[in-house]
Order: C-alpha cells, then structure tokens, then sequence
C-alpha cells in the first residue's frame, strides 16, 4: 500500500529566529499530511561519513541516536496546520475605524469583520505614513520576539522591523530572559558567561556519567522543557545514569515530568526560597569546615563577605538549617544531610531554563548562590559542573556544547529576514527600546521626555554583563516619541509575560490608537488587534533551515512546501512584502530576491558549499555534519578555569568568580535587591511571600512553569493533547480547564474535590481552572502550567482559560532588572459553581466551544450577510 | 511472528506511542487495514498513568496498552467473517466485512476495540500493518525515542519474553510483553530528633505475610526503600545501633510513604 506520495524535512521546533532543532519527515499524501516521524541519520549518508559518537563511563555506552529523537510536539504539529482556530483571511475590529472612532476600550470585547489583503495593506500603509507623520517612526512599538515557530526566510518574528527600519526606525520591545533571568541577571555577574550567564557545558554529557555521583536537578525538568527546542537526547540519558548509579535529586515544589521518572528524591522546596536552602548548605560547610578552601581562595574573590553574612555576624541571624526549614519547608536534616553528602561527592546540577528557582521575585539569588556552591565544592573539578540541557551549540561556541561536537556549526542567517537588533552598526536599539516586562508600565505612565520611565541594561539575551550598568529611558531622550501604534508577531504578551491584565490594559489606553497583529491562529493577544493578519504554518511555505541542536548531529537542509496555505494565509515574510508594496518599499525591502534565490544566500552563507555543491544538497535533501575528531578532548565544562583561573580567567571583571561584586557595590550602593553578594530576601517591595501580611488573604503560592502539553502560549488547542489527563480537567459544564495541581492535605482542607472547577485569585484578577489532587504538588503550595489560551469571562479582570500570568506580578523581579516574575506569587483558590458564573456571565460562557479544541473562532467574526 | 515489548525502565511517559497512533491513523484511511480513526475517543494504544506514593516519595507509573493480538483472539472467534489473523501474528478487524458489528466491541476482554460511531465500525491497533508491509515499523514504534516501546519477530525477543509479563489472559495467548512493570514500593525516613539528623546505614528489613524476607540500609537522606513489591500485609522492622528498634505492621494496597521515624535512643 502507498503510504504517502511525498516525504518532506522540516524542523519542527519552536525556537522562534533561525536556530531550528526537531527535524522531522513530514509524509503527505493526497495534498495531505499524512503522518511526521523521526529522520533516520543515514537516509542519504553512510555512518561512516558522519561518524557517530560514543560516550563511554564505567563500563557502559551511551551512543548518538540513529534517527532525530524528536519529541511529541513534532508529530502532533500537523494538527496546527489544520486548527479549526485558523484566521482565515484578514480581519478588522468592527468598532474600529481609523477615519473616525478608534474604540479602544472594547478591544478584546468587539468582534472582527472580513477585508481583503488589499484593504488590509492600504489601511496599514496608510496608519504608518500617518503615525510617522504624527508622532515620529519610533512611535510604532515593534513586537517580533519569541515563542513561534522556527523559520528563516519566512521568519516567525520581526520581519516587520525591517521594513519598519527603512522607514526612519521604531521603538523595539526588547525581550527579557524570561526563561533564565536569575542566571542573566544575576550568575552572570558571578561566573560570567555573556550569552546567558548559564555556565560553560562543554563535554558535560561526558563528564556526569564518568564522574557524577550524584545530579541535582535544581528547578529543572528535562522531559518537558527540551520538547520545544531540542528533542528527548536528554531523556535517555538520564536513563543512563540511573543505569549507571548516579542519584538524580530533584528540587522543586512539583515532582516534575522528568522527576516522575528518574528521581532517585524528591526534595520539595517553597517557590521563591530556594536561596534559604542554598544558604543553609552553605552554613553546613562552613561550619563544618567541609568546604573546598584552596579552591575558593584561588579562584574566588569576596567570599569573607558571604561567610561574614551567612554565619549571621551580619544580620544576627546565622543562616542554619533550622532557619532555612522554616522558609523553605525542607526539613534541615534533610539540608544537612544533603549538605554532607555533597561535600564528599562529586555533585553537578542540572538545568533547563524555566522553573520557579530563577523565574520568581528576587530570582538574581538563586542565580548566584547556585554558584557559590558551587564554587564552595571546586567547580570545574571532574564531576562537579552545572549542565544545561537545551540551547546546545550557541554561536557554534564548544563551551555550549555538552554533547559530542560536530565539525561545523553553520547557520543560514544570510537568508534570515528577521531583524538582527544586535548589530548596532545597522539599527543601534539601544535609545529606541523598551524592555518587555515593563511595556505596559511605559504606555499606562504616559511618561514624556522630562519625565521618563528609566531601567538599567537592554536586557537582550546575547548583551553583554556590562550593559547591566547602562540607564535607558522612554520617551527617547531627544524626540520624545511616544508609544501609539502597535505592530505584533509574538501575540502572547498576555498569557507568557509578567501581569497579562495590566498589559490588556495599556491596550485599551486612548494612546494605543492602532494594535495590528499577524498571527497564525486566533488567540491570546489576537482578541486585542484592530487589524489581523492570517499567516502560514511552515507546511505551508518553502524555506531553509539549520539543525545544530538536536545533540547528535548537525544538519542543514531545504524545506519544501508541503501543502497548499490554509485560507487566504501568507508567510509572515510575505505579509509584510504585502505591506512593502503599499509602501513602495518591496524592492528595497526584498533585495529583489526571491525564496529560492534566498535559499541560495543562506546556502552561500553557511559556508557549507566548502563540503556539499548547492544541487547535492538540494538532491539529498539534507546536509548533515560529521562527529568532530578529538571531540572528547575538549574541555569539560569549567575544568579549564579549575586547573588554572590566570590562563583561562572568566568574563568578570577580575577573571575569577566574583562572589562580592566590586561592580554591582559601585553602580547600585543602596540596592539590597541585588546587592554585591547574595543574600535571602523574602519580601519588600514585592509582596509575593507567605511571611507577608498579603498571605493571609492569599495563602498559596503558585508555581507555574513552561507547560507541558504546550510550548508557552502554542498549541493549547491539539485534540489530542487535550485528552490527556494532565492536559486539562474537563469541568461539569464540559470546558475542558487548565489544572490546577492541589496536595490532598490542602484538598481535605479546602473541600475541593479531583474535577470541581476552581478559581485562582489575587488582586490583580482571576482565573479559573480545573482541580487535579495530585501528590505532585508539596502542601501549602499550588501549580498551574502558564500559557493557557486566553478566554476572557470580564476583559482584564477574569479568565476562563486559565491564562495565570493574567494575575501575576507586573513589578520587574528585582529593581535594576528587567526580569519578571511568572511564577512562586501570593493566590487563593477558591472552588466556583460555573453554572451559577454562566448565568453571571452568559456572554463569555455561551461562546461556542468544544473540549477538544477549546473556544472556535467563529465566536470572534461576524459573519458576512 | 510480530510482537510488541514495552521496557517500563525506560518509559519516559512521553505518550508519544498514544499520540503517534493519532497521527498515523486519526483522519486517515488505510484501508483495507483500518479505516479512519476518529480525532479523539479512541485509544488504539492508550497510556495510562498511575501515581506512586505520597509526597514527596511519589513516583509514576506509565504503561501503554493496546490489542494484545492474541494466539486465541476471542474477537475472532467472535466474527471469523470480519477478524483475521495475518501471517505476520497481527490480528485485522476488516472494516468492510465488520461494518455495523457493535458486538465486537464486547468480545474483547482488554477494551481494546473501540466503536466508530460515524463509520459504524468497530475498530483497533492493527500493529500498523499498512506500514510494516512497506518494511517500517508500527508509528509508535518508530517515535519511542527511549526504547522502551520495540515491535519485531518473537525470535529476537526471546530471551526478554522469558522474563516479561503480559496484561491479560496467558491462555489467550496475548502477544504485547511488559518488563520490569515497577509494582508497589514501601518508603520511610528514619532521624534522631536529638539532634534532628537523619540516620544513615539502619538496618530496615520487611517480612511478607508468606515470609520473605528483603533487608536494606538508609541511605545519605535516612531514606529506605523496598520496591517491586505485591499487595499484602507486611512486618517492617528498623534496627540502627545505639536506638530503640521500631516494629510495625504495614498492609499494603498501593505504594506507600510510611513516613518518618524518630528513633529514641537506647
């Protein structure tokens, strides 16, 4: 029988930019995909050319994997593609005119009505010209920053700010780490490392296996984070380790999905009190002088301070277990006796970005005693390293690359049409940005040029450490400009970013005169355009994309199209050549290329035709790279640093690990938020703790990390996915909520029962969601996944969907940052009668819907007469 | 002849097998193997999750299920007209000639046939035989990244089929073999509240009702551990030199945290 008519590579991830990972075989048949599977290695190569890799430790092997291990995400994707949630063609706010009354107080309330392509572009044309005029080109907020998927020449984000940047600028929206921020904001300024700040991981898949004990997966959980960005190598090596004797901790307030299977101990921890623990560690060393001195001596600068601190000459409050128990709810003889362990054994932590420890208030502590623990026991040594398991190979730098090397790390960045914010030589951002985390604060603030709103550090991943001292303002210091257009292709702001309400309302400000979004899908910020742009999936479009991630091997290829787009759909490149044209800018704005001919550039670029000819690559229909030889000889992680700190100093300023910072005690002398060493801090300007006062109306700390039926805010609407029990709890009334993780101890006590609908609530709003009695969750505390679909009951006030970054804190984690805080802050929960709420609310709960996809589009247009 | 061997060591819980299944069938026609599967509602291979243990001993249990293609498939016996047996082992509901059959869905001790209500067809895993005839493998097969999921000859099992289980009835003959299923676990903590530390190395031993007897010693954390055990009742002893020994009986249904034991010294 024929079992497809085509066969076609694609990578499936959702690394958002060019940096693609989850290579895939999509199989079509009939003009349709018929089924996604993993690309085996050899399908146009021979092992031998490529040359797969072993590690070996004590006895055992793990080897590359013979075909892409790519996770559930890749081979559900399809349905993305077909998603009754489509925007069909494009849309304009019906109460939205932009010759007469702009309504922008029923944005997320008013319905859509069908333009054509031709009307859409004129309008959007016609608001640029008009907005430039009005105000100046940096009034237009450019939102193209993350979350979607990985494309080059069709480029999932920021396609709009080079057109944009033809025409005199715009105000960019300048990503947060919002996956890393107490490791960018904080480790960095410890042990360097000016990408991420997450450590140096070379060889780290090597060096666990042979020289571990013990991995202590801190806040982390490989079997979910990796699905968006780089497959599941990391699971079955972890199943290697369990093989292989080595204990694998895990510390976090939920047995995680990796925890759930390769946990030797769970040790659950308060959100936002990991720094107590890590302190009263700390104290059991010192005090029991089981520490490696030498090692900090030679290698570290200002430990006295910290010891001075953590002894409790200080403050008067030495930092012992007992002390950290009643913080952190470790009991301390568990914190003693982990502390004693790890001072005789050789100890790494694991990590995969996300996670309550460095996405939480203060998270710049947990950041950086991570690495005075570190340090305390000899980084660098064999065996003793902090790995991290997504985001392999950045910048083709070895020290990113934990796994066996391949010989090339080349990228089609030539071909990307994207916008590159990081070359100033191009477009300098630095006086034309506004971090992420603090948009809605800079539009509700009306703030002028005399007045403005100041932050320290673009606070871009990739910038460097010192930028952290620079102050920026809006309004740009010399014009003034003010935000009062709006162009997105990242419409999540709501539903992954730090205070989804506050941000719907900056939307509705009288300011915001224009919203326009293209998007594949209608959700989330959608809800809060005037203008709506279908664009394609990746299936839909012919593109060429790299694969440095997957941990393997690196491969290069050409995707072809696989099915025709869906409605009146184009790529995000393409819709923005659709605006270019309006604005006689196509020319100028494509380089006269087509795809094709910027298939060629990117192929031309990667300098990969120095080993394939361009009509070999497109025949075989992939490049792939082989093992680097010597591979194995290269460093492990921070080994270089550990046997000699003068020949290989570190990116700090004095080349060691600054434990004091000379440079944060000159530039912040009154911060006690980040002060020059790490300290615990449980409250004060953020109010998110159970010590206070707010705790007693809102006892509950909610953790919420990176989803794991979802990447962020995508996908929430996969039938399949939804069918899973830890998917969503299909409530009485047949909605399927997001779960809500409830410890039968706080179940008992509250009355609420596995499947009652419950309410999460703070100040800033509600949201509802379905109870899951789990013995998943640790007493006291609760969890909810974020980036659950928006599905407003009252705009900017209560949620249906379960979207809790609605109601989490607006206020940056720590006051000379920019990073936020998503997850560990106060709620209540309360258990709601939703047959009595849709009798409150008959509008949001008569909204046309099915469990299985969630709430239909149809709900949003009128439809033509 | 084919059959399916599932590592329950190496589950990651991904659903990959479930959701494959999904991709490779819901939607599309393969006929004359299967028909359609509806979107959602069928589990041709459905993983069910189990939780182990109370906080924070807690641990999951994921096994897939799916047609056993059983030697003496009681769905065969049931519609010789409609159920065949291929060469290969794989058993096929033909959803031409089982077309309007509801019945069938109930010969099947496992629930494994699912009704199509739309086709009118009762339906099941078909071991993916459209895509082994073309020399692939079963589409959950072919994404279980970890291993745990294998699909190939008996012959190049056996010697895992010796030691592997099998959910259902051995008379039926059911092909689709389970290893190191993790049954039930007994966990404590043993500690010294003066001066509040774990005890490391106590001597824990747990007698069955039938008695067998497992010993262990605490470990870095106090913690001890019995797995891989059956239901039953159970003695649990915990000696550690210099404290007051502690006996307790323990009836097991489901893994369990004990809990913690202060030891009060001698």
């Amino acid at each position: 029988m024929k079992v497809s008519d085509n066969s076609y590579i694609k990578g499936l991830t959702m690394g958002g930019f060019g940096m693609g990972a989850l290579t895939s075989v999509v199989d079509v048949k009939d003009g349709k995909i018929v089924r996604t599977r993993p690309l085996p290695f050899d399908t146009a190569y021979s092992p031998d050319y490529y040359k797969p890799w072993t590690i070996k430790a004590r006895g055992s092997e793990f080897k590359a994997a013979t075909k892409t291990d790519i996770p559930p995400f890749a081979y559900i994707y399809k349905k993305r593609a077909y998603s009754r949630n489509r925007i069909p063609y494009p849309m304009k706010r019906i109460d939205w005119d932009p010759n007469g009354e702009r309504h922008p107080e029923t944005r997320g309330i008013s319905k859509y009505e069908r333009i054509s392509w031709d009307e859409a572009t004129d309008i959007i044309a016609s608001e640029i010209k008009r907005v430039h005029e009005e105000y100046g080109p940096m009034s237009i907020l450019a939102q193209g920053d993350g979350h979607g998927e990985t494309k080059v020449i069709h480029a999932s984000h920021s396609c709009q700010m080079g057109l944009l940047a033809l025409m005199g600028g715009f105000t960019l929206q300048a990503r947060n780490p919002d996956s890393w921020e107490g490791w960018y904001w904080g480790a960095k300024h410890v042990w360097g490392g000016d990408s991420h700040g997450q450590g140096i991981i070379g060889n780290l898949l090597m060096d666990i296996p042979q020289n571990s004990d013990m991995l202590l997966h801190w806040g982390c959980d490989v079997e979910t984070t990796t699905w968006g960005w780089l497959g599941q190598i990391n699971s079955r090596w972890c199943f290697w380790l369990t093989e292989l004797g080595i204990k694998q901790i895990f510390i976090s307030p939920d047995l995680n999905y990796s925890g759930a299977v390769h946990c030797d101990r769970w040790i659950p921890v308060r959100p936002n009190t990991d720094s107590a623990l890590q302190l009263a560690i700390a104290y059991v060393w010192i005090t029991e002088n089981s520490y490696d001195k030498e090692y900090v001596d030679s290698h570290c600068v200002g430990f006295d301070w910290e010891e001075y601190y953590i002894t409790g000459r200080e403050d008067g409050v030495p930092k012992t277990p007992e002390w950290a128990e009643e913080i952190c709810g470790v009991p301390a003889r568990t914190i003693r006796a982990l502390a004693r362990y790890w001072a005789k054994h050789n100890v790494s932590i694991g990590h995969c970005n996300g996670g309550s420890l460095i996405r939480s208030t203060y998270s710049t502590e947990p950041g950086r005693l991570e690495v005075l623990l570190m340090a305390m026991q000899g980084l660098g040594k064999p065996g003793r390293n902090v790995m991290k398991f997504i985001e392999w190979g950045l910048y083709g730098d070895p020290n990113m690359c934990p796994n066996p090397r391949s010989e090339m790390y080349m990228t089609p960045a030539a071909a990307y049409q994207g916008f590159n914010w990081n070359k100033p030589e191009i477009y300098d951002i630095r006086w034309r940005h506004i971090p992420k985390t603090r948009v809605p604060d800079a539009i509700l603030g009306h703030y002028t040029k005399e007045n403005p709103l100041t932050w320290m550090g673009v606070g871009i991943a990739g910038w460097p450490r010192v930028d952290q001292f620079n102050e920026y303002q809006y309004p740009n210091f010399m014009t003034g400009e003010q935000i009062h257009m709006i162009w997105s292709d990242c419409p999540c702001w709501t539903t992954c970013w730090n205070g989804g309400n506050k941000f719907i309302e900056a939307l509705r400000d009288n300011s915001i005169e224009f919203v326009l979004v293209q998007h594949p899908w209608m959700e989330n910020d959608c809800l809060l355009a005037d203008i709506i742009l279908p664009i394609s999936t990746k299936f839909e479009t012919k593109d060429i994309a790299v694969d440095c991630q997957n941990g393997n091997y690196n491969m290069m290829y050409i995707e072809p199209q696989c099915i025709e787009p869906r409605g009146e759909a184009k790529s995000d490149w393409e819709a923005v050549c659709e605006v270019a044209k309006k604005l006689g800018l196509y020319e100028e704005y494509t380089k006269g290329n087509s795809v094709d001919d910027w298939i060629k550039v990117g192929f031309d670029g990667s300098g990969i035709g120095e080993r394939i000819s361009f009509e070999e690559f497109k025949e075989k229909g992939y490049f792939i790279v082989p093992t680097q030889d010597g591979w194995k000889d290269g460093p492990r992680g921070f080994e270089a640093f550990c046997k000699d700190p003068d020949a290989a100093p570190l990116e700090t300023p004095t080349g060691k690990i600054e434990i004091y910072s000379q440079a944060i005690a000159e530039a912040f002398p009154d911060d006690d938020e980040r002060p020059p060493y790490p300290k615990y801090k449980a409250y004060g300007r953020l109010k998110e703790s159970l010590f206070h006062p707010r705790a007693q109306e809102y006892p509950f700390l909610l953790v919420s990390n990176h989803p794991r039926w979802r990447v962020h805010a995508n996908m929430d609407d996969i039938s399949w996915f939804r069918e899973i029990e830890t998917c969503k709890v299909i409530g009485p009334d047949g909605y399927a909520y997001e779960p809500i993780w409830v410890n039968p101890v706080d179940a008992e006590r509250l009355g609420l029962q596995h499947g009652d609908v419950a309410k999460l609530y703070n100040e800033r709003g509600a949201v509802l969601g379905g109870v899951y009695v789990t013995e998943r969750i640790m007493p006291g505390i609760l969890y909810q996944d974020h980036g659950a679909r928006l599905d407003p009951i009252v705009n900017g006030e209560f949620d249906r969907g379960g979207a809790n970054n609605l109601i989490a804190p607006n206020e940056v984690a720590s006051i000379n940052t920019s990073a936020e805080v998503t997850s560990g802050f106060l709620v209540n929960i309360e258990k709601v009668d939703v047959f009595q709420l849709a009798e409150q609310y008959p509008e949001a709960f008569s909204r046309t819907y099915s469990a299985d996809e969630g709430v239909d589009i149809g709900n949003w247009i009128v439809e033509e007469a | 002849m084919k059959v399916f061997v599932f590592d329950a060591a190496k589950c990651n819980g991904c659903y990959g097998c479930q959701l494959a299944c999904k991709d490779e069938h819901a939607g599309n026609d393969w006929s004359p193997i299967a028909a359609p599967q509806p979107d959602t509602g069928h589990f041709w291979c459905k993983m069910v999750e189990k939780t182990h243990g109370q906080t924070p001993k807690v641990r999951i249990e994921y096994t897939p299920h799916f047609c056993n293609h059983c030697d003496n498939a009681p769905c065969i016996e049931a519609a010789p007209e409609a159920v065949y047996r291929r060469e290969d082992g794989l058993i096929i509901i033909d959803p031409e000639a089982a077309k309007g059959n509801r019945a069938l869905v109930d010969s099947c001790p496992y629930g494994a046939i699912y009704w199509n209500d739309e086709l009118e067809l009762p339906q099941k895993c078909t071991g993916c035989a459209h895509l082994v005839d073309e020399g692939m493998l079963p589409h959950c097969v072919d994404v279980c990244t970890t291993g745990a999921l294998r699909f190939g000859e008996e012959e190049e099992f056996a010697r895992e089929i010796a030691e592997a289980e099998v959910m259902g009835d051995p008379k039926l003959g059911p092909r689709v073999y389970y290893l190191n299923r993790p049954k039930l676990f007994i966990s404590g903590e043993v500690w010294d509240p003066v001066p509040n530390d774990i005890i490391e190395n106590a001597t824990v031993t747990l007698t069955s009702s039938t008695g067998a007897v497992m010993s262990t010693q605490t470990d870095f954390l106090g913690d001890f551990w019995f797995r891989r055990l059956e239901p039953g009742r159970y003695t649990l002893d915990i000696k550690a030199e210099g404290y007051k020994p502690v006996t307790q009986t323990v009836e097991l249904e489901d893994s369990l945290n004990v809990g913690d034991y202060p030891l009060e010294k001698l």
